[in-house]
């Protein structure tokens, strides 16, 4: 199929996804015991004050018209007046999104410096010393939990000897990299022990396939074996590892960002459904959906022009 | 423990009294907080971290005295009320002004005490409710009243009545005041309020900075014009652990609400001073008093008796123990923190005593085996150590506890349909004055008495007799029998009080959190 069908197409079928999501995220988040306009007024507000916020956000309108606005306000491009921001919501999340988005590309491309070197190490030594050691501590990695992770990073590197700051996002690009090289670490420390995992098997599938043996009985050196048949082979199964794990990426950030005060998107979601946002909880399970679905497209994209006997359709 | 709570008091009573003699001045304080602002105005701020902001950036016509019973001369230089309490006349001192230089006039107070007591614009606007009209004439500053009001001088030295400036809010941008409010505090700058400091940067969810107002009225020790600081800047730290470890790295002089687990840790270290400020903060629990539980099932904590057994049968000193690691105390009034005006003290309220407690038991036929559920907070280590404990203590009275665990808006919502048996809660006072928390915790109308459903026509009639009790002695006499009352009826599980405990670097001096929560800032100094 051609390419630019085939991103049409895909394109398209999105719309039914979103719709999708904003049904069940709609209905989910009313299900959900609590009110918003007790997290506004507060506990100790009068019933005849929370019935005049219910009125004002238009909660008391049936569902069915609460969700019409919804819909044709969101397709306005307008995703309402965040109730705990006090600000409308795509304001809110457009300041936040650009932070977890530097801190995901940021822990992916820690991911693959750590993952991608040693995955080649421990495959070259299969079954030897190197390759047990890397396995054994990327098996402590996967199950360590992120939080813990990073606030052993942050008391030992940040609190005592002082190499990098506790928490906080800095201004420019460089101060970013310091400033979030921790959370980073923390997220790619998980992160990498898949990658590493999944290309160590991948790159000795590769070693072991016919046409690198024959590669080899040729006489080509192991630079040239290595760099043109076996990365590019090994590159594919990464890539969509990497393209489906955006998702458990993105949920990571909520606690991530919590542990090391970085002001993104995944700390804002915990904060709207503490406080029972409707609208911000919906803007940002939208963004996420967004997200996803183009993160995917382009994994299936780059498949396709990594390995030309994919076929899209 | 509560012998460096009286330290700290003696500190804080000090530091509101007067500074020492050599001041610091200048220099930037760095506080690492537990949640953000999301609008700090007098009327708007309805979350705790705008709360106990707003004293910072608005002033009021008058000051809490030192040990809070009464109120001083703020803005207002002096204040009379007239003997049938109808009349409040203040003046309004010479030569005072909002941030920006411009001067605050009688009709900037008819602006900010009139939007203050709207009620379509102010959840606050109940503490107001008694003033029938407000007029200046020059200086002079008349409060019209409808009714004599007891707490009408100390609601004046509350946040809710912050002098704001009229000419501000014209100019801000947006139709509604609430638009107009929000404008004003995202552009930031000196103007909007007289405070010590103004608002001079903000980034949602992460910093926010005050600077000093160069205009303010009150002099330091060094009779130079107040604040000592610069500014402030706040950084939003939510993880307890990061925050204090934020201090220790150095990068922030201050981290509050440390969890009292840390506390003895933080004693240890010499570069820090783990503050605990008496707040009047009690940690409570209600308990449905209706005949019928919500799911229609007999509710055996309708007898006084069950929630008196369960009173006698908590340790609270083991309690104590336990949540805080010593940092606090039990609960000596029913109705209030020891520290409120009024508060009767009536230690011990249900000392332990597990031999009463079986007997008052059995004397309301509960069996053995009786399941009484306890909701929590999920995520909260405090409540599940409570609840823990509980079991242990309720179990000799033959009550099998179970725990559910919820979200704070669930929670909420169960306390308002009186879905719940006995569930976990804490209050803070916004008001100098017990009227507040005992109308919360008492007073039917206002909130079914805390959710508990708990109506007693005696409370009621003292309650609605002491709103207007002009009377000093008799207003206290009223609260005696209030308090009285609502021991013996036990509609809570009384537990205990529990101070703010603050982490602050050895360079700072002066900075306090008031018993109400307030952060005060005005005569706090930094050495560098």
């Amino acid at each position: 199929m051609d390419r630019v069908q085939y991103i049409l197409k895909r394109l398209l079928l999105m719309i039914p996804t979103f719709l999708l999501v904003m049904v069940i995220i709609f209905v989910l988040v009313r299900l959900l015991p609590g009110d918003p306009a007790i997290a506004i007024a507060g506990d100790r507000a009068s019933d005849a004050d929370l019935a005049a916020i219910r009125a004002r956000l238009g909660l008391n309108e049936p569902m069915i018209v609460q969700f019409w606005l919804f819909l044709t306000n969101t397709l306005q491009g307008d995703l309402g007046q965040s109730i705990l921001m006090r600000a409308p919501v795509t304001e809110v999340i457009a300041k936040r999104l650009p932070v977890t988005g530097f801190l995901t590309v940021y822990a992916v491309a820690l991911s693959l410096l750590i993952a991608g070197p040693l995955a080649f190490v421990a495959a070259l030594n299969r079954g030897r010393w190197p390759d047990t050691v890397i396995r054994t501590v990327f098996q402590v990695g996967l199950s360590m939990p992120v939080f813990y992770i990073g606030l052993i990073l942050l008391t030992f590197l940040a609190a005592q000897l002082r190499w990098f700051p506790v928490g906080g996002y800095g201004g420019s690009f460089i101060e970013k990299l310091y400033h979030l090289f921790l959370p980073a670490v923390a997220v790619a420390l998980y992160t990498s022990a898949i990658i590493m995992r999944n290309l160590r098997s991948a790159i000795i599938e590769v070693l072991d396939a016919e046409y690198v043996q024959f590669a080899r009985a040729k006489g080509l050196p192991d630079r040239l074996i290595l760099g043109r048949h076996v990365l590019r082979n090994a590159m594919i199964s990464t890539v969509t590892l990497l393209g489906l794990s955006i998702g458990n990426l993105m949920s990571g950030t909520l606690v991530t960002e919590t542990v090391f005060a970085v002001p993104g998107v995944g700390r804002l979601m915990l904060e709207a459904i503490f406080a029972r946002d409707y609208p911000l909880i919906q803007g940002l399970t939208l963004t996420f959906a967004v997200l996803v679905s183009v993160v995917f497209l382009l994994t299936d994209l780059f498949q396709s022009t990594l390995d030309p006997r994919m076929r899209l359709t | 423990m509560r012998q460096s709570l009286l330290a700290v008091t003696a500190v804080l009573s000090a530091a509101l009294a007067g500074p020492a003699a050599a001041q610091e001045r200048g220099g930037i304080l760095n506080f690492a907080r537990y949640d953000g602002s999301n609008l700090i105005d007098p009327i708007y701020a309805d979350r705790n971290p705008d709360i106990w902001m707003v004293g910072s950036l608005f002033d009021t016509l008058l000051r809490q005295s030192p040990d809070g019973s009464s109120v001083v001369a703020g803005l207002a230089e002096a204040h009379s009320v007239s003997p049938d309490g109808m009349t409040v006349s203040l003046t309004l001192r010479e030569g005072v002004a909002f941030s920006d230089g411009t001067a605050i006039t009688g009709e900037d107070v008819v602006f900010s005490l009139d939007r203050a007591r709207n009620p379509d614009l102010s959840p606050w606007a109940g503490l107001l409710g008694s003033i029938d009209k407000v007029t200046a004439e020059g200086r002079e500053i008349t409060l019209h009243m409808k009714a004599p009001d007891p707490t009408i001088l100390q609601m004046l030295a509350t946040f809710t009545t912050g002098i704001v400036s009229k000419a501000a809010f014209e100019a801000a941008e947006g139709a509604t005041d609430q638009e107009k409010s929000a404008a004003i505090f995202a552009a930031g700058g000196p103007g909007a309020g007289s405070g010590p400091f103004y608002l001079c940067g903000f980034e949602q969810g992460t910093s926010m900075e005050f600077c000093a107002n160069k205009h303010y009225w009150r002099k330091g020790a060094d009779g130079k014009p107040l604040p000592y600081l610069d500014g402030v800047h706040f950084e939003i730290i939510p993880d307890d652990a990061t925050r204090i470890l934020k201090l220790q790295a150095g990068e922030v002089d201050v981290a509050e609400f440390i969890p009292f687990s840390r506390v003895p840790e933080l004693q240890a270290d010499p570069t820090i001073k783990m503050n605990l400020y008496p707040s009047t903060r009690i940690i409570y629990s209600p308990i449905n008093t209706r005949e019928t539980r919500a799911d229609g099932s007999p509710n055996p904590l309708a007898d006084p008796r069950v929630r008196q057994a369960l009173n006698y049968a908590t340790n609270k000193e083991a309690l104590i123990g336990l949540v805080l690691q010593g940092a606090g105390k039990p609960m000596t009034s029913p109705l209030m923190a020891a520290a409120t005006h009024l508060a009767a003290d009536l230690d011990p309220l249900y000392g332990y005593d597990m031999e009463k407690a079986q007997a008052l038991i059995a004397e309301a036929g509960i069996a053995p085996g009786t399941e009484v559920t306890f909701t929590t907070l999920a995520g909260s280590a405090d409540d599940s150590t409570i609840f823990a404990a509980l079991q242990q203590m309720w179990a000799p009275l033959g009550i099998k506890l179970k725990v559910e665990q919820v979200d704070g808006a669930t929670r909420g919502a169960k306390n308002r349909s009186g879905d719940f048996d006995i569930h976990t809660y804490g209050w803070v006072n916004d008001v100098n004055d017990p009227s507040q928390v005992t109308g919360w915790l008492g007073y039917t109308p206002t909130a079914n008495a805390v959710g508990t459903g708990w109506e007693n026509a005696k409370f009621n009639d003292l309650f609605e007799a002491s709103a207007t009790e002009m009377d000093v002695e008799t207003r206290a006499a009223q609260y005696a029998e209030m308090q009285k009352i609502y021991a013996e009826e036990a509609p809570l599980l009384f537990m205990y009080e529990t101070p703010f405990a603050v982490a602050v670097s050895s360079a700072v001096e002066g900075y306090v959190q008031t018993p109400l929560g307030n952060n005060v800032f005005e005569e706090a100094t930094v050495s560098r």
